[in-house]
C-alpha cells in the first residue's frame, strides 16, 4: 500500500512536479500517462528514492504506513531491496551484460534474503517460470545478449519480483518492444499483480497499453496531475482538455488514411517556461482569462474521478445558475 | 572462443618471430663490426678475427640467426663476453629479483589505481575527486628516478625506516622484502597515477548505463554497485592500459634497479651495454621484448574472459 500526498519536486529552474497525490492498494493497478516531460518518470524515481542530485523533494510518501518523505539513503535502500521494485523502458541495456541472467536474478535473493546460491538458483528458476520465460532452465546460464527484447524484459520482471515487492513500478516497460510482445508483457503484469496481490504503477504514453493494464488512470502534464479516475471512465469521457487532446491524437485503424491525425499543437515546454497557472494553458486552445496565472483546483467529474480545469468549474457554475 | 584464442596465439607467435628478427638484425646485420664493438677500437685485427671466428661471425647471416634462435629455444644464449659465463646463468640468477620487482610493482599499481579511480568516480565533481585527480596529475608529471631519490631521502636517509638500496638476497626474506618496498613504491606510484585516471573515466562511462540504475533499483548499496557491477564493465579499457603499462614497468625496472643498486636484469642490461657485451644485450633485449609481447597476449585473452559478448565473435 502506497500513499503519496502533496509530492512536489523542485529544481533550481522551478517546480517540475507539483502536489502529486496518489494511492495504490495491494493488487491495485494504477496507470500514469503523459507526454515526455510530463514528470511521470521523475514521479516513479521519487517513489524509489532515486531522484537525481540537485532536485528538492517535498511532501509525503507513505509506504505501508511508514513515512518515507525525507528518509535517508539507507532507508530507501532497504525499501528498494524488499518492498518496491521497478522495471524500465530499455530491456536491452538494463541488464548487466557481463552476467548470466540467472546470476543477476539470484543476486538480490542471496544478498537481501540470505539464500544460499543453490536455493537462489532454484528460486530464480521458479521466477523465470512464473514470468513465462521460454526454456527457463537453459536461460539461467545465458547472457543478456543471447536473449530477445521480450525475454530480457521478462528477466527484468523476474528480477523485480525476486524479493516479493508490494509495489511494482513499470516505467514504459513496453515502449521498446514489438506490439505483439508488448501485449504479452502487459498481460503478464496484470496476471502477476492479481496473483501476488501486488500494487502496479504502470507508466506509459501508450493509451492502449494503459487501458488494458490498469483499473485507474492518472493523466499528467507538465508536472501536474490534470485528471484521474477509473481508466475506462476517463478514456470514455475525458474531462480535461489535455486528456481529450491525447485521446484524439490516438491513431485508429478505422480512420486510417481518411483523415489527418489530430495533434496537440506544440510540445511540453521546458520546466522554467511552463505557465504558472494551468500548465496546459498556451497549448489548450480553450483558455479563459485566469488559466495562465491561477492554478485550477480539482473538480469532481464522477465518483472517485476529478480533473483540474477552470473550464469545468465555470461550466459547473453555469449549470447550477 | 577457441577461434579467437587461436588467432591471438598465431599473432603472438608471429610477433615473437618478428621481434627476434629485429633484435638479431639490430645487433648483427646493421653496419659496424660486432668484434670491433666488443673489443674496442684499439684492438688488433688478429684479435678481432679470432673473436669473429669464436663467435661464429664468419658464418652466413641466416645460419647465425637460425643458430641463435635454436639456442635460445633450448635456453642457451651463448657465453657472455664480459662475464665469461653462460648468459642463461646470468639471467637465471637475476630473473627472480626483477620478476619480484615487476610483479609487486604491477600488483601495487593495479590495487592503488582501482581504489583511487573508483573512489574518484564515486565522488565525481566533488572535492574527493579533485584531490585524487590532482595527486594523479602530480604522479604523472614526476619522473620515476627522481621520485626514487625523494623516497630514499625521506624513508632511508631521514627516517631510516628502510634500506636506501642494495639487495641482501633471498636468504633473509624479511630483509629482501624490505629492500623491495621503496623500488616498488617508486615504480607503482608513477604507473598507478596513469591507471587511476583511466579507471576513473572508464567507471564514469559505465555509471551512466542503464544496468547500473537497475542494480541501484534492486536495493544494492553504492559500494556494491561500484565494485561488483560498474568495475567489471570498466575492466576492458583498464586491462588494455595495464597491458601497455607492463612495457613501461619492465623498462622502469631498468631505471629503478640502477637507482637502488638491485642486482636484477635491468642492472645486468645496463652493465652489459657499458661492457659492450653484445651477446648478453641481445639475449636481454629479446627477453624483455618477449615479456612485453606475452603481456599483450594475456590482455587479449583477458578480454574474452571479461566479456562474454566477445566469445562468439570472430576476430
Amino acid at each position: 500500500m502506497i500513499e503519496v500526498e502533496g509530492l512536489s519536486i523542485t529544481s533550481a529552474a522551478g517546480p517540475i512536479l507539483r502536489d502529486v497525490r496518489l494511492h495504490v492498494a495491494a493488487g491495485e493497478r494504477l496507470g500514469v500517462v503523459g507526454e515526455s516531460g510530463s514528470g511521470k518518470t521523475l514521479l516513479a524515481m521519487s517513489l524509489m528514492g532515486m531522484v537525481p542530485d540537485g532536485l528538492h523533494v517535498t511532501g509525503s510518501i507513505r509506504i505501508d504506513g511508514a513515512e518515507m518523505g525525507g528518509a535517508d539513503e539507507a532507508a530507501w535502500r532497504r525499501l528498494r531491496a524488499r518492498r518496491v521494485a521497478m522495471i524500465f523502458q530499455e530491456p536491452m541495456s538494463a541488464l548487466n551484460p557481463l552476467r548470466r541472467v540467472g546470476d543477476t536474478v539470484a543476486e538480490p535473493l542471496i544478498r537481501h534474503l540470505g539464500l544460499s546460491p543453490r536455493a537462489a538458483r532454484d528460486k530464480a528458476l521458479a521466477l523465470f517460470e512464473e514470468t513465462g520465460i521460454l526454456g527457463p532452465e537453459r536461460r539461467l546460464s545465458q547472457y543478456p545478449h543471447q536473449l530477445s527484447g521480450g525475454q530480457r524484459q521478462r528477466v527484468l520482471i523476474a528480477l523485480a519480483l525476486a524479493c516479493d515487492p508490494e509495489l511494482l513500478i513499470a516505467d514504459e516497460p513496453t515502449t521498446a518492444l514489438d506490439a505483439n510482445v508488448a501485449l504479452r508483457i502487459t498481460r503478464l503484469l496484470v496476471r502477476l499483480a492479481r496473483e501476488r496481490r501486488m500494487g502496479l504503477l504502470f507508466i506509459s504514453h501508450d493509451l492502449a497499453a494503459v487501458s488494458r493494464t490498469t483499473e485507474r488512470l492518472m493523466v499528467m502534464y507538465g508536472g501536474d496531475v490534470v485528471e484521474t479516475g477509473a481508466t475506462a471512465e476517463v478514456l470514455r469521457a475525458p474531462a480535461h482538455p489535455y486528456t481529450v487532446g491525447l485521446l484524439a491524437a490516438r491513431p485508429s485503424l478505422a480512420a486510417h488514411g481518411k483523415r489527418r491525425l489530430p495533434t496537440i499543437p506544440g510540445s511540453v515546454p521546458p520546466p522554467q517556461e511552463l505557465p504558472r497557472g494551468c500548465r496546459f494553458s498556451g497549448r489548450c486552445g480553450q483558455e479563459i482569462a485566469r488559466c495562465a496565472d491561477e492554478r485550477p483546483q480539482p473538480v469532481a467529474t464522477a465518483p472517485g474521478s476529478w480533473a483540474a480545469c477552470h473550464l469545468l468549474r465555470a461550466r459547473a457554475k453555469g449549470a447550477g445558475a | 572462443m577457441s577461434y579467437f584464442i587461436a588467432r591471438r596465439l598465431a599473432g603472438f607467435l608471429l610477433t615473437l618471430w618478428a621481434v627476434s628478427v629485429v633484435v638479431f638484425a639490430v645487433m648483427n646485420v646493421l653496419p659496424g663490426d660486432p668484434a670491433l664493438t666488443i673489443l674496442g677500437i684499439d684492438s688488433t685485427e688478429e684479435a678481432r678475427a679470432a673473436l669473429r671466428a669464436r663467435l661464429g661471425l664468419d658464418q652466413p647471416v641466416v645460419l647465425r640467426y637460425l643458430d641463435w634462435v635454436a639456442g635460445a629455444l633450448r635456453g642457451d644464449f651463448g657465453t657472455s663476453f664480459s662475464f665469461g659465463v653462460p648468459v642463461s646463468g646470468l639471467i637465471g640468477e637475476r630473473l627472480p629479483l626483477t620478476f619480484s620487482l615487476a610483479l609487486s610493482g604491477m600488483v601495487v599499481t593495479v590495487i592503488l589505481a582501482l581504489v583511487l579511480g573508483i573512489t574518484a568516480a564515486a565522488r565525481h565533481g566533488r572535492p574527493g575527486d579533485w584531490g585524487i585527480m590532482l595527486l594523479s596529475q602530480m604522479g604523472i608529471a614526476i619522473p620515476a628516478f627522481w621520485l626514487s631519490m625523494l623516497l630514499v631521502l625521506l624513508f632511508a636517509v631521514r627516517l631510516r625506516w628502510l634500506p636506501p638500496g642494495g639487495f641482501p638476497g633471498w636468504g633473509d626474506p624479511i630483509a629482501a622484502l624490505r629492500s623491495l618496498v621503496l623500488p616498488t613504491a617508486a615504480l607503482a606510484l608513477v604507473q598507478s597515477a596513469v591507471l587511476a585516471r583511466v579507471t576513473r573515466s572508464a567507471a564514469l562511462e559505465v555509471m551512466r548505463l542503464d544496468f547500473v540504475r537497475t542494480a541501484r533499483a534492486s536495493g544494492f548499496g553504492s559500494r556494491h554497485v561500484l565494485w561488483r557491477h560498474v568495475l567489471p564493465n570498466a575492466l576492458v579499457p583498464i586491462v588494455t592500459i595495464v597491458g601497455l603499462q607492463f612495457a613501461g614497468l619492465v623498462t622502469g625496472t631498468i631505471v629503478i634497479e640502477n637507482v637502488f643498486y638491485l642486482p636484477g636484469l635491468g642492472r645486468l642490461l645496463f652493465q652489459s651495454i657499458a661492457n659492450r657485451d653484445l651477446i648478453t644485450v641481445q639475449a636481454l633485449v629479446m627477453l624483455f621484448a618477449t615479456l612485453v609481447v606475452t603481456a599483450n597476449f594475456l590482455v587479449d585473452i583477458a578480454y574474452v574472459i571479461i566479456d562474454p559478448r566477445l566469445r562468439g565473435a570472430r576476430g
